[in-house]
């Protein structure tokens, strides 16, 4: 059954006229042009010709008219089901967006050649460029019978498919003149947590010099141009392997010396000089910015190198964002009542119950022990700081804070602990911030803390670990260690 | 004349309870009927009964269902959902220099006055500027170059005066704003711009609407509490005043509690000799019961602060003398402080309490320090007024940082406005004078929320314009608020029909370029 209608749909759009035998074969002819195109006009990296790019830069602009008429051709079937002039016009529209599809296409491939871009998203563009081109050809071969009997899925579908194609490849195109991030850089976090959109690009170690401070600087001023997406002279700067291995014209990082780095002599050229690097009137980069990319090539321009000597850069780790907490709103009741009865009250941080709660002892200090810290364990899965400052806890309280696992910070100064059992408080994977000021915590028994690794900031003032010195003391801050 | 039985109300003699009322009614009406209380409050009963009446039922419904804090005639911070997002301050110090720090002497530095010395300030420069009554007068306008020299500090290489040694040994900690500018010239004017958002009285100054939206952290201390130090003759005091730190129109709870800068810190705070701490209690209970009856009556929530202050000064009896007892303190903070911090009073001793509240929880301190108003001899005041604070800021933001209060502690520097590049009266190679400046002046934060060592905004060559990045007073604050989790358009007050809030009706826009 199935077999016989689809050999009739086909029985149907096969050519019967002359004019319609002209019409397959010059649609079959330009696909096959389409196709081959690629491989007879390589796009190559290198430039070609300037007036190409004179030419192909009307491209982003001339882009818009295809898809206006492409939307519109559905739009038109669909109310043409109301009024039938509007689906006439829906053939000739059609028509227009081959046409003007095919001029776009022409011209983007100008641009692409001869401005020798090349990479994934270029390549991408191009083909999402073609396949949109014969499937709007191949729609208006399907059109003309359809609408006569006004029936079959072949030219609904073959739509369907083009507006996807459109769709897929428009995105393409808007990464390659904004950049991959531009359309997920404000999206709320919930949803790019779902979204697929989180494509961070490995900056190697981490740790290093390198990957602190120079990755960055390309990060946020060359890979839009040099990058995965678009390779502007055959140049990658996303990543440390790609940097070393250079463009087409060779190394442009040579380890040692930062003379005769091209690199480095791109970007500090004048910038109105020809070959000055961003290009395209981006914002040149800051002299501190140039200096540690001097400074790093100079000694060695090593991947893995925490440090370079004499440059010191500021250190403001980014913090983590804070995960969110479940909704306490249920047990507001209950909070309510354990600030009556307890004195020591959950705060919340904010009006989002998803901010978490704040155990906060300030007012009751001294009637808070490790046993009324027991009594919030029920609210642990919400507190994410718990100050107990100057409160009568003790060692003992660990067993208690264990059970706190969205803590971010803890407030311990003033009390009684030594550190004993600090191993205990392994399981707060958020903890960023231990105060243990003024307490009698020794330097060894902080020695379990070097495991927490989002431990940030740790205050030991006054202690036997970082005794109070004349003077000013400075800041407990844990180094990178 | 003859009267119909039913018409009572022309009788010449009957008195109101004679009336065929209810006697639940008639209890209320003693209860409310002194002449003086009758013509105060028929206008707001009208108001209320017009109110009623528009509302209907649901309004009625809704206070006899809701909690009793919505129910309260002052909405409480709960209703309104504060802080709006997670703050990245918990609390604020603000250090007000009032008077007006003259901010090309000590961190807005402008090389290139030394070789004006003496020249008048272009006219162009100075645009249309208006003038205080003490220089309009001038025939000449000459320009006086900071009497100090400069150098630079830190990673961040941030000028600073000589006369700020301390200063300079934490600009890698500080966000330093050269583009604060305000619309006011004269002190009283500016500092209530600064303080409340408006240049009148009557408006809720930042620690009031702090103190209202986000509550209190410790029970047993004020919220917002206020320090001044104590005067230094020889310097040029503006007077400040409660006005400063008033709650507007929110409720008197909200207003900031002043420390007395010598002597007892509360004033009778100290339970008399022969009345123990239980008496205190029983008289505090009864007065209390009193207070609610005439809450009751007359219904203003005034009696209901009352009230409030009354429990807090009771709970105030207990926390403040430990609050100020520094006896404890470890030699530390004295080696950081200085011998000032000793003293009551003092500028430093006002810091060392600033981080002791810090750490019991008060959400707001403002350390006031009067004498910056340097009309004349300025080379003669500022070392004394630089003196006097230099270290004592750079011991609290110190202290602050080594005892991990930084971390969600906003820390403000700031006057009520700048001063001129141009010598008021006499202008030798020794010494000058600077007038009021509003166009521009610079302020620090430091802590929760902002990013440190940084300069932000930029001022032309005298210091007299903004050339970049203004930060007007209304965006300061905006600032500050969003530092403490509020969105400033969003906190606002009901207060004779308008959404009253701090920045005022002026857009205003928080200053992203200074957060962390």
């Amino acid at each position: 059954m199935e077999l016989k209608s689809a050999g009739r749909v086909i029985g149907r759009i096969l050519p019967t006229s002359a004019s319609t035998r002209a019409l397959w074969i010059s649609v079959v002819a330009a696909s096959a042009a389409l196709l081959l195109l690629p491989d007879m006009v390589r796009l190559d990296g290198t430039k070609h010709a300037d007036w190409l790019q004179f030419v192909g830069r009307f491209h982003p602009l001339a882009v818009h008219i295809p898809i206006g008429l492409i939307v519109l051709v559905p739009v038109l079937e669909i109310a043409g089901k109301f009024r039938p002039a509007l689906r006439e016009a829906a053939s000739f529209v059609l028509g227009l967006a081959v046409a003007a599809c095919l001029g776009t296409l022409v011209l983007g491939y100008l641009l692409a050649y001869g401005s020798g871009d090349t990479g994934v998203t270029v390549t991408r563009h191009m083909w999402g460029g073609i396949a949109l081109a014969i499937g709007l050809m191949l729609c208006l071969l399907a059109r003309s019978p359809w609408s006569g009997a006004a029936n079959g899925y072949l030219y609904p579908v073959l739509l369907a498919c083009v507006l996807f194609a459109l769709v897929w490849t428009a995105h393409q195109g808007g990464t390659l003149t904004h950049g991959s991030a531009y359309l997920t850089e404000y999206m709320p976090a919930p949803l790019k947590r779902v979204s697929l959109f989180n494509n961070a690009v490995a900056a190697g170690d981490a740790n290093s010099f390198y990957g602190r401070q120079i990755h960055p600087i390309f990060d946020a001023n060359c890979v839009a141009c040099h990058g995965a997406s678009k390779m502007q002279g055959g140049l990658r700067l996303d990543s440390y392997e790609l940097l070393m291995k250079g463009g087409k014209d060779g190394r442009v990082v040579i380890p040692g010396n930062a003379q005769g780095s091209v690199l480095l002599e791109r970007v500090t050229l004048p910038p109105d000089n020809k070959h000055f690097m961003p290009a395209e009137g981006r914002p040149p980069l800051k002299p501190d910015e140039t200096a540690r990319i001097r400074a790093w090539i100079e000694q060695g321009a090593s991947p893995a190198s925490r440090t370079v000597a004499g440059v010191v850069v500021e250190e403001r780790p980014k913090e983590a964002p804070t995960e969110p907490v479940g909704d306490y709103s249920a047990l507001m009741p209950e909070i309510h009542q354990m600030a009556q009865a307890q004195g020591a009250k959950l705060l919340a941080v904010s009006a989002k119950p998803s901010d978490g709660l704040i155990l906060t002892t300030v007012d009751v200090a001294s009637n808070f022990g490790d046993a009324q810290l027991a009594q919030f364990q029920k609210f642990a899965p919400y507190i994410v700081e718990a100050d107990l400052a100057r409160t009568s806890v003790t060692d003992a309280s660990f067993e208690t804070l264990s059970k706190f696992t969205h803590l971010c910070a803890l407030h311990l100064e003033g009390t009684a602990v030594t550190g004993r059992g600090f191993a205990k408080l392994a399981p707060l994977s958020r903890l960023t911030y231990l105060n243990l000021s003024e307490t009698k915590v020794d330097s060894a028994a902080i020695v379990p803390l070097a495991s927490m690794t989002n431990l940030r900031h740790l205050y030991l003032f006054d202690t036997p670990a970082q005794p109070a010195t004349a003077g000013d003391t400075h800041t407990d801050e844990r180094s990178a260690q | 004349m003859k009267q119909h039985p039913l018409c009572t109300d022309c009788e010449q003699n009957a008195g109101i309870l004679d009336l065929p009322v209810p006697a639940g009614l008639k209890q209320e009406w003693v209860a409310l009927e002194t002449r003086r209380r009758f013509l105060g409050r028929s206008g707001k009963v009208l108001g209320w009964a017009a109110m009623a009446s528009l509302l209907g039922e649901a309004a009625l419904r809704g206070a006899a269902s809701g909690d009793a804090k919505s129910s309260a005639i002052m909405p409480g911070a709960d209703s309104m959902k504060l802080p709006h997002f997670a703050p990245k301050a918990k609390r604020a110090i603000y250090l007000f220099m009032s008077g007006g720090p003259p901010q090309m002497d000590l961190l807005d530095y402008k090389p290139n006055l030394a070789e004006l010395f003496n020249k008048d300030i272009p006219d162009s420069v100075r645009g249309s500027q208006q003038l205080t009554g003490m220089t309009a007068g001038q025939a000449h306008f000459p320009i006086a170059p900071s009497h100090w020299g400069f150098k630079r500090y830190g990673q961040s290489e941030t000028w600073v005066s000589d006369l700020l040694p301390y200063t300079a040994r934490m600009v890698d900690e500080l966000t330093i704003i050269k583009s604060t500018n305000t619309d006011a010239i004269n002190h009283e004017p500016a500092i209530m711009l600064m303080n409340t958002g408006n240049m009148n009285a009557g408006k809720p100054c930042l620690g009031s609407w702090l103190s209202y939206g986000l509550g209190s952290m410790n029970d047993n201390l004020p919220t917002f509490i206020v320090l001044q130090t104590k005067v230094n003759a020889k310097e040029n005091n503006q007077p400040v005043s409660s006005r400063l730190w008033s709650s507007g129109f929110l409720s008197s709870e909200y207003a900031g509690i002043g420390l007395r800068s010598g002597g007892d810190p509360v004033l009778y705070l100290a339970d008399p000799d022969g009345v123990d701490r239980e008496v205190r209690r029983k008289m505090l209970d009864a007065v209390e019961q009193i207070n609610q009856q005439t809450a009751e009556e007359i219904g203003d929530p005034e009696t209901n602060a009352r009230i409030a202050q009354y429990e807090m000064a009771y709970r105030m009896q207990a926390s403040v003398p430990e609050l100020v007892d520094l006896s404890k303190e470890p030699h530390s903070t004295w080696d950081l402080y200085g011998p000032d911090a000793k003293l009551p009073g003092t500028f430093a001793y006002n810091c060392l309490l600033a981080r002791r509240m810090a750490e019991r929880g008060v959400r707001f301190t403002q350390v006031y320090k009067r004498g910056w108003d340097v009309h004349d001899n300025v080379t003669g005041m500022l070392p004394v007024l630089c003196s006097e604070t230099d270290r004592a800021c750079y011991a609290l933001v110190t202290d602050l940082k080594r005892r991990g209060l930084l971390d969600d502690t906003l820390v403000i520097w700031a006057g009520e406005f700048g001063r001129t590049v141009y010598s008021q009266g006499g202008l030798t190679a020794e010494n000058y004078g600077r007038d009021h400046h509003p166009r521009c002046f610079t302020t620090w934060m430091t802590g929760g929320g902002v990013r440190p060592g940084i300069t932000y905004g930029e001022t032309d060559d005298y210091s007299y314009n903004v050339l970049k990045d203004p930060v007007h007073v209304r965006d300061f604050n905006a600032t500050i608020l969003h530092c403490l989790g509020i969105d400033h358009n969003k906190f606002t007050y009901k207060f004779q029909g308008l959404d009253q809030k701090l920045t005022g009706p002026t857009p205003a826009s928080v200053v992203n370029g200074i957060l962390a």
